[in-house]
């Protein structure tokens, strides 16, 4: 067997920059997915049948298919519905996000639900508004059994990352799977590739534990 | 905007057997991931140290790498290392058991601590060996316990499968992408199968949520 | 292999070997001192109830017994022989013992019958029907013959603790040891375990009950021992004990019960 790990290093600038896409990607879908969620989370809390009804219908359906594949339903069909063509990155970011949302939504109103009345009436006993219970009293509570769940949804979100590579967003996955039909040094570039996802991911993986450790609500 | 669901209708036998090849792959995933999964869980916990590290670095290590990296590496990258070239649904089996065996280890590790230690010790005063404790009393209980997290392990698996596309197994997801390159609908395509991976996932996690809702009281100590 | 000693003066087979000696028993939980020189028996047939604070080291020593816990220093017998420490041959002692536990602990996977036929089937090794007939026996003398196939999730507390003690019954042991069997139980429940175990000691069982439960150790109690901080305060029969107990933390501890004789 002839290796030549030379190639990983000819193509370091390639490969740096798919990883700085996949961790932009991954900012960017948290970034929408976080106050998608809440909304989502709001709407099944909400007393009105409809909005209830319609974020069930969203957050069952999207937690309930293949990731990959809305990846390329959202490739094939945004731009039929919107009319627009998206680039790869906000497609993918798309298809990110509504799963994301849908898996989120879900944190905050196991967050929110995880709450005891008797704390918001303790509150609203005090003299508090409904709002101020909202912020002082039960949000702070949900936040401890939101955050760690949030940790382990982001290194999810960072490997799920890698299924947009189908659509040939540029991120770590399709710039490695690239490079490897270019040189066909198949075993070095593929190594390489687990190697970077391994070095950025071990890291975030750890840290997810260490929130859940620290923040997590033992019952 | 005109639909057309005949690539759909004309092509579907073909895309009931990708069906069918998702479920036989997810099946023998979900109990190849149980059985290695459940031994990584105890040799972490009770195997010798050197061995608990290494597991423990085998469990994050998955955590961290994202399961595609996995399918392409075991069906491209291995058999340059071996010699050995494994046909598509192999190698999309063994990455995805490799995969997913570290969550079901993590899981079962969770269900085991979470017997609390009196019930080893009510089998302890009754004789029992650690071995007949841990096989007759607690595993039992962690199992009912785990069932939910289990129910997510299948939910997950035949979503993971649908990965196994880019190595060219021809399951459910593959199938599709042929039928809509070759008929230029993927919108109807796409869709269709959309919903029909929802009809699969949808009441198999239902069912798990069921079921543990009937047994719960049996792993309640 | 001991003496009669004065203290020892009038009790039940005081003459023969004890079932369970405690010498100078000793448990340490890092700085903590769990069980600072502890010395007792427990004599054939007799219901010995540990009693004392919470802390005071009475659970500590009653685990001690089926080495649950550790001793430190010190010695253990158990029908004349030390606690061995091999873990195989602890399993036999064990096997000999029966034990009762403030949560009941039984197995929520196993119906009240599969309970009770548990530890003859994996540890005796006897046969199905056998282990049956036992259990059915056993399920009758605490009057849970219709519960055989509920699980334990379906059952009072009072019921849990019952099957709890025909469980240990199961292994036909030499001594029961209850570790404050009613303390998790409503005070409706307490009754029934309470009438349960003195049917057992009336049929001579021996048995050591960690208890807070002073009229029945008063009632059943062949012989008191009276803890605080890891050491014997007092021990006697109940009537010195209850009536006229010559340690003033004996008296004290009881009057902070409530108790008045």
């Amino acid at each position: 067997m002839n290796l030549d790990w030379s190639v990983v290093w000819q193509f370091s600038g390639t490969l740096a920059k798919g990883a700085g896409i996949t961790i932009l990607l991954t900012i960017a879908t948290m970034a929408v997915a976080v106050p998608g969620g809440i909304v989502l989370a709001l709407m099944r809390l909400s007393p009105n049948r409809v909005l209830n009804w319609m974020a069930l219908c969203f957050v069952e359906f999207f937690r309930n298919i293949p990731l990959i594949l809305l990846v390329y339903w959202s490739f094939y069909v945004l731009p039929v519905l919107s009319g627009l063509t998206l680039p790869p990155f906000t497609t993918g970011l798309v298809a990110l996000a509504l799963n994301v949302s849908a898996y989120n939504s879900e944190t905050f109103r196991a967050g929110i639900n995880s709450i005891r009345k008797g704390q918001s009436e303790a509150g609203l006993a005090l003299g508090m508004s409904h709002i101020e219970v909202m912020r002082k009293i039960v949000l702070p509570q949900a936040a401890r059994r939101v955050l760690p769940v949030l940790a382990s949804t982001w290194v999810s979100l960072f490997k799920d990352t890698s299924l947009v590579s189908v659509i040939a967003v540029g991120e770590l996955a399709h710039t490695a799977l690239e490079i490897r039909s270019q040189t066909f040094r198949i075993l070095e570039i593929l190594t390489a590739m687990a190697v970077i996802y391994w070095v950025l991911g071990y890291p975030q993986a750890k840290l997810a534990d260490w929130i859940y450790r620290k923040w997590g609500v033992k019952e | 905007m005109d639909f057309d669901f005949s690539p759909v209708t004309d092509n579907w036998r073909y895309l009931a057997t990708g069906l069918g090849i998702t479920l036989l792959l997810s099946i023998l995933t979900v109990v190849c991931s149980l059985i290695a999964g459940t031994l990584i869980a105890l040799g972490r916990m009770y195997g010798p140290t050197w061995l608990q590290k290494i597991l423990t670095f085998y469990i994050d290590s998955q955590r961290a790498i994202p399961v595609l990296v996995v399918l392409v590496w075991i069906y491209f990258a291995l058999p340059v290392l071996t010699g050995v070239n494994f046909p598509p649904f192999w190698a999309a089996l063994l990455a995805l058991t490799l995969h997913i065996s570290a969550y079901v280890a993590e899981i079962v590790r969770a269900g085991i601590s979470s017997v609390r230690n009196g019930q080893t010790q009510a089998g302890l005063v009754l004789g029992m060996s650690p071995r007949q404790v841990l096989t007759k009393i607690i595993l039992p209980q962690a199992i009912i316990r785990m069932l939910p997290s289990i129910g997510s392990i299948i939910s997950i698996t035949i979503k993971d499968t649908a990965i196994a596309a880019v190595i060219a197994v021809p399951e459910l997801m593959k199938r599709a992408e042929t039928v809509s390159g070759q008929t230029f609908r993927p919108m109807e395509v796409f869709t269709t199968i959309m919903v029909v991976y929802f009809l699969v996932l949808f009441p198999t996690t239902r069912l798990i949520d069921r079921l543990y809702d009937r047994v719960s009281y049996r792993g309640r100590s | 292999m001991s003496n009669v000693t004065e203290a020892d003066f009038g009790r039940k087979n005081a003459s023969s070997t004890p079932v369970v000696e405690y010498r100078d028993v000793r448990k340490q939980y890092g700085n903590f001192t769990a069980l600072d020189g502890v010395s007792a028996r427990v004599n054939r047939g007799e219901v010995l109830c540990l009693i004392g604070p919470s802390g005071s080291g009475k659970s500590t020593l009653l685990r001690t017994t089926n080495a649950l816990e550790v001793i430190d220093g010190g010695q253990l017998y158990f029908d004349g022989h030390p606690l061995p420490s091999s873990k195989a041959e602890i399993r036999k002692v064990r096997q000999r013992m029966g034990m009762v536990f403030q949560s009941f602990e039984l197995f929520p996977h196993k119906t009240v019958l599969e309970n009770i036929t548990i530890g003859p089937l994996t540890v005796l090794g006897i046969s199905e029907a056998e282990a049956n007939a036992r259990a059915r026996v056993l399920l009758e003398k605490v009057g849970l013959t219709d519960k055989a196939d509920r699980y334990p999730a379906n059952l009072s507390g009072g019921q849990q603790q019952r099957v709890a003690i025909a469980r240990a019954l199961a292994m036909e042991p030499e001594v029961m040891l209850f570790d404050e069997p009613t303390s998790a139980l409503d005070p409706e429940t307490i009754g029934e375990v309470l009438n349960v175990m003195k049917r057992l000691a009336d049929e001579g069982m021996t048995m050591v009950v960690v208890t807070h439960e002073m009229s029945f150790a008063r009632r059943v109690a062949d012989w008191v021992v009276v803890f605080d901080h890891g050491k014997i305060v007092e021990q006697g029969p109940p009537a010195q004990i209850f009536d006229a107990p010559r340690e003033d933390r004996t008296r004290n501890f009881l009057s902070h019960l409530g108790w008045n004789g």
